[in-house]
């Protein structure tokens, strides 16, 4: 597959200098160089710029409802376990409606891979503070002079906590790292979690390019680094201010959902003949 | 007394196996040639409170019930203080006298009363649980019922050796008991045919379940709600075998949002919930129906509105339900009204789901959903699968959501080479791209927003004359034409046979799909017809708006029940003969 092969004929509507340009050229490298069958990969997307990503890659894509990737990504994957399933969304989509099911489908760990673009703000409806905005940040919805005065989530911490089996931080800035942190992600059997640093230019000039490049340090230059460790990515991920570690924090192997399933042990359930099949069991143990 | 029907009411707490009484009863009655049908009524608690299980015998097939009561088997105080006003002249009433005190002024006259030493006659250590076992030792020596019967169903129901034998042996033993001092005892009317054909004893929930996995359902996803999860239950029991996967999802959110999921991976799919739960999920329905994704949901209505009777019935739901989301969108309801259309019309509606690409909807009660009846197996040769259109990888360039006449376009399903496209929430052009930041795009947008609508509009025509929207029972130029839908259905023939009994000629017009709305059928119905009465087991007569918006006939009677409880024959023959006379 080559990286042409991706594209569509459409021109992306993101403002610009928008951080989704560089998360969508790195997803295409990272696809691309992990040769994927844009037959076999599904994207979900929820609502947001973010999801747009979504309207401009030539795979199978579901863009959905806002917040809704994760459970409408987890019926494809259990409908046909051979597709490579990939959700994508925003800080808002993922971690304000979509809260709920983040912490079930890490819990799960169900093998897909879920990338956020985290710009600490609602961008699609202009400018809201998002529930990983930073404290005192001044948005349409927390005005000066107190701006949010609620405790943003540390998406790392909280993959963390609720049992994901692959979690990263990438700064779109850094895109060599992010490239080669999607392709582990994506070849990872298991739920991989990517929070993607990701500059809007339009709605949030806080954490701007420059904020997050004078921050972000790669994780394996820090002491004690240890990526099989959960306690030390715990401790990693408690760094948000000063310094922001980027990298793998941490990745581990457990069971995955579809294969504790032995109903998925053969055919995938889409591929499965349902002509003729025999109830005379069924009602019979009625009788 | 001409008896064609015998009523056996078991009433005590949760925990003394009141319904698995009724249901050996009645599984019994069902492999010997009689027909036979079951409600149980339980509150929303664990322990405590009162569940009844009534079980109404025929000769013949039934489907309705009525609060008259021959044989009476208490387990609690409770039971006799709900029930005693509704003994038939010359019923038995069994109870423990250590537990309940009969007050004999308050039964009819004629009644006969037996105290059986139930509880005493457990063994040291025996559960509670066994107690219905000596109830129905009990009864079998009271009623003539055969014993050899109720052990026979035992021997099936109890999969454990141990408590099967136990069991059998308590009602072996109270059986010789009562028998030897017996004085009197009542015979039970109906004949017992050893070698009857077998039925099922099925409620709605079990043939929508058994029909879904007929129709190739592998996937389900749900979150407990009353009386909607035991679709859920019986799917997450049986289904593994036939290779269904179902999965508890965190709300009911996710849960329709995985079957939008797995149904777009080309995998049939269902879920199943009660009002509360289906209003969580409305944001989705219309996102199946503008990704025309194929969704087959079921809504178990109970009481509402909000949390309301978790364990009751109510046929409140329907204008909800037909209106649910934002936007407008065609969309399949499916009213059964019997056990045998929860089976064959879930079934056809998965076809529908995937002829059509929309969503669909079964909408039941907790008394069709719960209730048992006796059912010969159903005829499943001439039972069909149909994908409806689909992508074939010769068609380039693929459109998903090409316009054509009939509205439907072909569904690829991801990984087939050739299919890739976006399916999408958006109102969307034809190869689902949606941005209206994109300037070729947002120039043609109100011409792309009209199109999208009238495609989705454009599959009416063709759901409309598939669709087998209404059944009509009775004579054609009878009297008065009732107008119904759902479970309704059964007290309404019953009632129906007995007006007929008594010369009173009245017909009845069931809407079994109520969208999208059979208006022509319904109006040459309705043209016919002299007086119409309407019967809904909710406030506002929902049907009645829905028939009035669109067939303009507003009928000229109603009758509605609120209070919770399904409708009884007796008291539509009472309604029709206030409306006749
Ligand atoms: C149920 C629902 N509520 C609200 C919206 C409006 N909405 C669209 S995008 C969005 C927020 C997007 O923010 P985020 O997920 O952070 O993505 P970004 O646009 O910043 O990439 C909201 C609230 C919606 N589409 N659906
Ligand atoms: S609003 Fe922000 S997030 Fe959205 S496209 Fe513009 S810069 Fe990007």
């Amino acid at each position: 597959m080559a990286a042409h092969d991706i594209n569509l004929p459409y021109v992306p509507t993101w403002c610009a200098g928008c951080g989704d340009y560089g998360i969508f050229m790195a997803l295409k490298k990272a696809m691309t160089s992990l040769n994927l069958d844009l037959e076999q990969t599904v994207l979900a997307t929820g609502i947001g710029c973010s999801s747009k990503i979504g309207q401009y890659m030539n795979t199978y894509r579901i863009e959905t409802l806002h917040g809704r990737s994760l459970p409408v990504a987890t019926g494809v994957k259990l409908a046909n376990h051979n597709l490579t399933v990939i959700a994508e969304g925003g800080d808002g989509d993922g971690m304000g409606l979509g809260m709920g099911h983040f912490v079930h489908t890490a819990r799960r760990n169900i093998d897909i891979t879920y990338f956020i673009h985290n710009n600490q703000i609602y961008g699609l409806t202009k400018g809201q503070s998002s529930p990983t905005s930073d404290l005192g940040a001044v948005t349409k919805f927390t005005p000066a002079p107190l701006g949010n005065v609620e405790h943003p989530i540390n998406i790392v911490k909280m993959a963390l906590n609720v049992g994901a089996t692959f979690v990263a931080r990438a700064f779109v800035g850094n895109s060599t790292q992010l490239v080669s942190l999607m392709e582990q992600a994506i070849s990872h059997p298991g739920f991989a979690v990517i929070d993607i640093l990701q500059p809007c230019v339009s709605f949030n000039h806080t954490n701007t390019y420059q904020w997050y490049q004078q921050r972000v340090k790669p994780i394996e230059e820090m002491e004690g680094y240890d990526p099989a460790d959960l306690e030390k990515a715990l401790t990693f991920a408690g760094l948000w201010g000063e310094q922001i570690p980027i990298g793998l924090y941490y990745q581990t192997l457990r069971p995955t959902f579809q294969d504790s399933l032995p109903q998925l042990s053969h055919q995938p359930l889409a591929k499965q003949k349902i002509d003729n099949i025999d109830i005379t069991n069924l009602m019979q143990k009625l009788y | 007394m001409n008896k064609s029907y015998y009523t056996c009411l078991f009433g005590g707490e949760a925990g003394y196996g009141v319904m698995s009484a009724g249901s050996i009863i009645a599984k019994g009655a069902n492999r010997s040639g009689l027909w036979s049908f079951v409600v149980n009524e339980y509150p929303s608690l664990i322990q405590g409170g009162l569940n009844s299980c009534l079980v109404r015998l025929s000769d013949k097939p039934i489907t309705a019930y009525e609060e008259t009561i021959d044989f009476l088997g208490l387990f609690s105080q409770q039971a006799f203080d709900c029930y005693a006003d509704k003994l038939n002249p010359g019923a038995i009433v069994l109870y423990d006298a250590t537990t309940t005190k009969i007050d004999a002024t308050k039964v009819p006259e004629g009644t006969l009363l037996c105290p059986v030493a139930l509880a005493s006659s457990i063994p040291k250590g025996g559960a509670k649980i066994m107690i219905n076992s000596a109830m129905l030792g009990a009864f079998a020596a009271f009623t003539g019922y055969p014993k050899q019967i109720l052990i026979d169903v035992m021997k099936t129901e109890f999969h454990n050796e141990k408590i099967q034998q136990e069991n059998i042996q308590i009602l072996d033993e109270v059986y010789h008991l009562v028998m030897e001092t017996l004085s009197s005892s009542k015979t039970f009317p109906f004949p017992f045919e050893p070698k009857a054909e077998p039925k099922m004893l099925i409620n709605g929930n079990e043939a929508i379940s058994i029909a879904a996995i007929k129709a190739g359902c592998k996937f389900s996803a749900g979150y407990p709600m009353t009386p909607g999860s035991s679709v859920l239950s019986y799917l997450a029991d049986h289904g593994a075998e036939y290779g269904l996967v179902f999965k508890q999802a965190e709300d009911e959110i996710a849960a329709i949002n995985m079957l939008i999921g797995a149904s777009f991976a080309g995998t049939r799919a269902i879920g199943s919930t009660s009002g509360g739960g289906f209003a969580l999920m409305v944001e989705a329905l219309g996102f199946a129906a503008q990704a025309e994704i194929p969704l087959v949901m079921v809504n178990a209505q109970r009481g509402g509105p909000s949390t309301g009777l978790p364990t009751r019935t109510a046929q409140a739901d329907l204008n909800f339900v037909v209106h649910a989301s934002q936007g407008e969108f065609p969309r399949i309801v499916l009213a059964p009204g019997d056990i045998e259309e929860c089976f064959y019309e879930t079934f056809r509606i998965f076809n529908l789901a995937d002829t059509y690409q929309v969503p669909c909807i079964i909408l039941t009660d907790k008394f069709l959903a719960d209730s048992s009846v006796s059912q010969l197996p159903f005829a499943t040769e001439s039972l069909t699968i149909e994908r409806g259109k689909l992508f074939e990888a010769k068609e380039q360039p693929y459109l998903r959501y090409e316009n054509t006449p009939d509205g439907i376009s072909a569904r690829a399903i991801p990984g087939q080479v050739g299919g890739r496209h976006i399916a999408t929430s958006y109102t969307h052009g034809e190869d689902g791209f949606y941005s209206s930041g994109n300037k070729e795009y947002a120039l043609n947008e109100p011409m792309v927003t009209v199109n999208s609508m009238d495609k989705l509009y454009n599959k009416l025509p063709a759901m409309e004359k598939e669709i087998p929207a209404i059944k009509f029972y009775g004579p054609p130029n009878a009297d008065l034409t009732i107008i119904a839908w759902g479970s309704t259905k059964g007290a309404i023939l019953e009632a129906m046979e007995l007006a007929a009994s008594q010369n009173i000629s009245v017909n009845f017009l069931q809407i079994l799909y109520i969208s999208p709305f059979p208006i022509t059928a319904t109006e040459l119905v309705l043209q016919q017809a002299k007086k119409t009465l309407l019967i809904e087991g909710n406030k506002t007569a929902q049907l009645g708006s829905i028939l009035r918006a669109n067939t303009g006939h507003k009928t000229d009677y109603t009758f509605l029940k609120y209070n919770s409880r399904a409708f009884l024959p007796s008291e539509i023959l009472a309604k029709i003969k206030e409306v006749l006379f």
